[in-house]
């Protein structure tokens, strides 16, 4: 049948229609953007490089960099050693394993608009849980979300606890693939629990660190909800991220133009770090 | 000993995964007043928070229009996605590989480039404030094609054969054949999908501004933010208790293949 | 293979059907269409209108519905124009919007109209018309009301700190705040009740309570820009920051968000309140036996002369350029703004028609005799302020809003700078 030599493109014809204009056709017009003014109900004005000119002098743009590092900095080492930690204690023989799997990994699935509503009113000055623990063993209250220098911090820690379930599965897969006879070699030659962990484990799990590594710096970039629910992007603009402030220049203001301006270059900006932690980590270990 | 202390310890970590939701609904029905003294068991018990949050916004057209996008992109991600996964896997054609390039790059491709430019595409078909808007970018996944492309190259070629002898179509081939077949990663995908798809809040915020058709996290999103809880506490965890709600159940029910799914996605990265 | 086909077309139907099932249904083109705000009263009000027309009119039948529930209506709004849903007439136009919305080009030139200029000399004077022309000389807008901004106060607790007036410039001010502050401070330093409390929300609509009327109050009705730059880099807006810094120095007003609470004016846990008319029907339905209140202008400079203004947060009609019958649709508004139905409006509503001689008006007499209350507001009217007709307002008061915050909440900034900063900003904003 010589329909038959059509079925294939048949079949991926949808995708390569979907691809065109959802993907294709976006990038690039997302490049013209980035040289025009357009607020959508008047005409689109060429205008140069002026958005790019605005882009390098933007003081909020720094600042939403300067926090998406701030951001980074506290939740990967702390997802790492926290989901790495967990992993192996679930990979060891304990009763309802099921259980406590179930438990860690709970936050994962739960919109993150739930999470971030219950960890706003942890955080509460006066009546949230943390300052109430904090006041009864005698310390002083912080400022979870109202001290510019706290805010961001504390949404790095929301972030982890929500996530380090996923995490821990990721690990607990990559432990499972360590052949265990590597272990027994290790216990026959008397290595402690501390050798067997840096000279085995770890080099062993490195492609799982890695994959980890770059999810948490995209989940970095990616971060909107949690800042735009729990505190709008302040105090003082501390916890103001990449997406959101996107947002604010394309929704609020509706300048798309400077809006895609700042889209393409977060973009690359995103493509760029995971392409050196690629280089970095798999080396290096 | 050390073993008790460390089930203590263990459970102990388990709390603090799940103090935060036990405190979530035992506070969205204790009296607005007495949420600040709260900590495990609350004296008095009250509906309130749910009646006046049900009259302040419309949850349950919600959680409908979340069920509606949420289960027409689960549904086109496993259709669209094994028919390109299955060519990629089973067919020789030319192009082949270009396709399965541009499908990788797509998965690499952060979405804050395409953010805007798809937007005014939305303007531009005249699907803003239309379910159009919400289900359509989303009908393909490329992780979910890779995955079926994965998941069909495992499939024995005697199946195939054998159905093509008894003169099934193409079409027929996938469906009656290979989904059969395919279980696993249906499920999986669709699981994955399906969860993306209910938690995504970022692109309704942006498309859809009409509240009788916002999805359930984005209602639930602005009724936190705007003023419409009037900074009533309990009101807003009533909101969130029923927004966590469906998601909690079905993990309660599928757990198995949710934790598979998600280890499955990190397999593949 | 034709079953296979089959089961995929019926799906995608089936999709499809419950898709359109999302999609907004088309307007008939032969009646004129009208958004009111959803606001209670102004529902009853736009009902009232509504019905009054169609039973005396031929010309054309009206039909109103309150604008669709969204996060909020601007965006609304913003929304309907941009998928070109709007409907013939929205009375709840915030002013500095239709200057965006006039460059566009959705807006019908309302002066091109017939009878649209006699009227609107008739019932607005020369400041308020100049308030609302365009850079372009047409006007695009029809002041309908508005919603003075004036210092609501606690009777009792003002004349139990010993004034006889309550404060009027700002030395009084933080003079009543202070005394105020001393009798309500516990044995740990913590203060338990505030003179006045301002939201602290960055949000760039907070400015209409706090800086807003205070710069328009401090400067004789100066704008913020002008001819394109920022007209606010003086004493003027100096001296505001300063005075709002000074408060939430000294705990005068609570940095903390009272709003949580209950009713914090009604209980005494702050004595005074920057806020407008709408205030007096809830005030009159929660007060406490023996409770008294009453309406001031806005705190002023100490050595400032003249009559003090305020801003007036008014609402506009406008006429969609959808609209197929534009003169049709100016004479319903007509209709709806004549002095009978602005009196109308008053009485259900307890907002201002932004008309001018209200005070004198006999026709409103009989209003302000039953609403005494009003009378301040009426008063206030003569000297009211809206926005400047320029685009990106949001922005402007947006930016205003971060050097608030940096200023006056934190004090990290001199007042001087603030302004400064901000002005920079604007010019930025404009030069593109």
């Amino acid at each position: 049948m010589k329909t038959k030599k059509f079925i294939p493109y048949f079949l991926v014809a949808p995708y390569i229609f979907h691809f065109l204009l959802f993907v294709a056709f976006p990038v690039v017009f997302s490049i013209v953007l980035t040289f025009h003014e357009w607020n959508i109900i008047s005409p689109m004005k060429y205008i140069g490089l002026a958005n790019y000119t605005r882009l390098f002098q933007d003081k909020f743009f720094s600042q939403s960099l300067v926090n998406t590092i701030i951001f980074l900095v506290i939740h990967i080492p702390l997802q790492i050693i926290i989901a790495l930690f967990l992993a192996e204690v679930l990979n060891q023989k304990i009763k309802f394993r099921g259980f406590f799997r179930a438990a860690f990994f709970l936050p994962v699935i739960v919109s993150g608009v739930v999470v971030t509503i219950l960890w706003q009113q942890l955080y509460g000055f006066d009546t949230g849980l943390f300052n109430k623990i904090l006041t009864a063993i005698g310390l002083g209250r912080i400022g979870w979300l109202v001290d510019p220098s706290w805010a961001m911090p504390s949404i790095a820690i929301m972030a982890t606890w929500k996530n380090v379930g996923l995490y821990i599965i990721l690990f607990l897969v990559g432990l499972q693939t360590v052949p265990v006879h590597y272990y027994e070699a290790a216990d026959l030659e008397g290595a402690t629990h501390w050798q067997k962990f840096f000279k085995i484990t770890l080099p062993m799990i490195n492609p799982t660190i890695f994959m980890v590594v770059v999810l948490s710096t995209i989940g970095g970039f990616s971060l909107f909800i949690e800042p735009y629910v729990m505190t709008g992007g302040g105090p003082l603009n501390s916890t103001l991220s990449a997406v959101l402030y996107i947002y604010k220049q394309g929704f609020f203001y509706y300048h798309m133009g400077y809006s895609a301006t700042l889209g393409l270059f977060f973009a690359l900006l995103i493509l760029s770090v995971v392409a050196i932690q690629k280089k970095f980590i798999e080396k290096d270990k | 000993m050390k073993k008790i202390l460390f089930y203590i310890l263990l459970i102990a970590g388990a709390l603090i995964f799940l103090y935060p939701f036990i405190w979530m609904i035992t506070a969205s029905i204790t009296p607005e007043n007495q949420i600040g003294n709260l900590t495990f068991i609350p004296n008095k018990l009250t509906l309130n928070s749910y009646t006046q949050m049900l009259g302040k916004i419309p949850i349950g057209r919600a959680f409908i229009n979340s069920i509606i996008v949420s289960s027409a992109v689960t549904f086109g991600v496993l259709v669209f996605g094994s028919m390109v996964g299955y060519a990629l896997s089973r067919l020789e054609f030319k192009g082949r590989n270009l396709i399965f390039y541009i499908i990788i790059f797509t998965m690499t491709l952060p979405f804050q480039i395409t953010l805007i430019p798809q937007y005014i595409i939305m303007v531009k078909f005249g699907w803003v404030d239309t379910y159009w808007a919400l289900i359509v970018p989303y009908l393909m996944n490329a992780l979910g094609i890779i995955m079926f492309r994965q998941y069909f190259k495992s499939i024995p070629q005697d199946l195939i054969d054998a159905a093509r002898l008894d003169g099934c179509g193409e079409i027929k081939i996938i469906f009656k054949i290979l989904w059969p077949n395919s279980i696993p990663a249906l499920i999986t995908i669709g699981i994955i999908t399906f969860m993306a798809s209910w938690n995504e809040v970022l692109w309704p915020l942006i498309v859809i501004r009409d509240s009788q058709l916002m999805t359930m996290p984005q209602l639930v999103t602005l009724f936190a933010v705007g003023g419409a809880a009037e900074s009533q506490l309990g009101v807003k965890l009533a909101a969130a208790t029923m927004l966590a709600l469906p998601i909690v159940l079905a993990y309660l029910f599928f757990q198995q293949y949710f934790i598979q799914s998600m280890a499955a996605t990190g397999l593949k990265e | 293979m034709r079953k296979q086909f089959l089961v995929i077309i019926s799906s995608v139907l089936i999709i499809l059907l419950l898709i359109s099932c999302g999609s907004k249904s088309q307007r008939k083109s032969n009646q004129l269409l009208y958004w009111s705000s959803n606001n209670t009263q102004e529902i009853d009000f736009a009902g009232y209108i509504v019905n009054e027309w169609n039973k005396h009119n031929n010309s054309g039948k009206v039909s109103f519905q309150p604008v669709p529930e969204g996060q909020s209506s601007e965006e609304i709004i913003l929304a309907a124009v941009v998928g070109k849903t709007t409907p013939d007439v929205y009375s709840n136009m915030w002013q500095g919007d239709v200057e965006d919305y006039a460059r566009a080009g959705v807006l019908v030139a309302l002066d091109t109209l017939k009878g649209f200029k006699d009227f609107l000399y008739n019932r607005c004077d020369s400041s308020v018309i100049n308030e609302v022309t365009s850079p372009d000389g047409h006007i695009y807008q029809i002041p309908w009301k508005i919603n003075p901004i004036m210092l609501l106060y606690n009777k009792r607790i003002v004349s139990a700190l010993g004034f006889k007036e309550p404060p009027a410039n700002y030395d009084e001010f933080n003079h009543a705040s202070e005394k105020y502050k001393e009798e309500n401070i516990d044995s740990h330093g913590y203060v338990k009740k505030w003179f006045g409390y301002s939201e602290v929300l960055v949000t760039w609509w907070q400015r209409f309570f706090d800086f807003y009327p205070l710069y328009l109050a401090a400067s004789n009705g100066a704008p913020l820009v002008k001819n394109y730059k920022a007209a606010f880099d003086n004493k003027y807006a100096v001296e505001v920051f300063s005075f709002l810094r000074n408060l939430y120095e000294h705990n005068y007003f609570a940095k903390e968000r009272l709003s949580a609470r209950q009713d914090v004016f009604l209980s005494g846990i702050i004595a005074t309140r920057f806020t407008g008319s709408w205030e007096i029907l809830h005030t009159e339905k929660f007060k406490p036996e023996g409770f008294e209140y009453g309406f001031t202008h806005i705190p002023v400079p100490d050595d400032h002369q003249g009559p003090v203004f305020t801003y007036g947060d008014p609402k506009n009609v406008v006429i969609f350029k959808t609209c197929s019958n534009p003169q049709l649709a100016w004479d319903f508004i007509h209709f709806m703004i004549d002095k009978k139905n602005d009196l109308k409006l008053s009485e259900l509503t307890n907002q201002l028609p932004r008309r001018k001689g209200l005070i004198k008006d006999s026709a409103f007499a009989e209003y302000f005799e039953k609403n005494p209350k009003m009378i301040e507001f009426a008063k206030q009217s003569e000297y009211v302020r809206g926005t400047d007709p320029y685009p990106n307002l949001t922005e402007v008061f947006d930016i205003i809003s971060q050097e608030y915050e940096e200023c006056v909440i934190y004090g990290k900034k001199s007042p001087e700078e603030a302004i400064h900063e901000a002005a920079k900003q604007v010019n930025l904003l404009y030069i593109k």
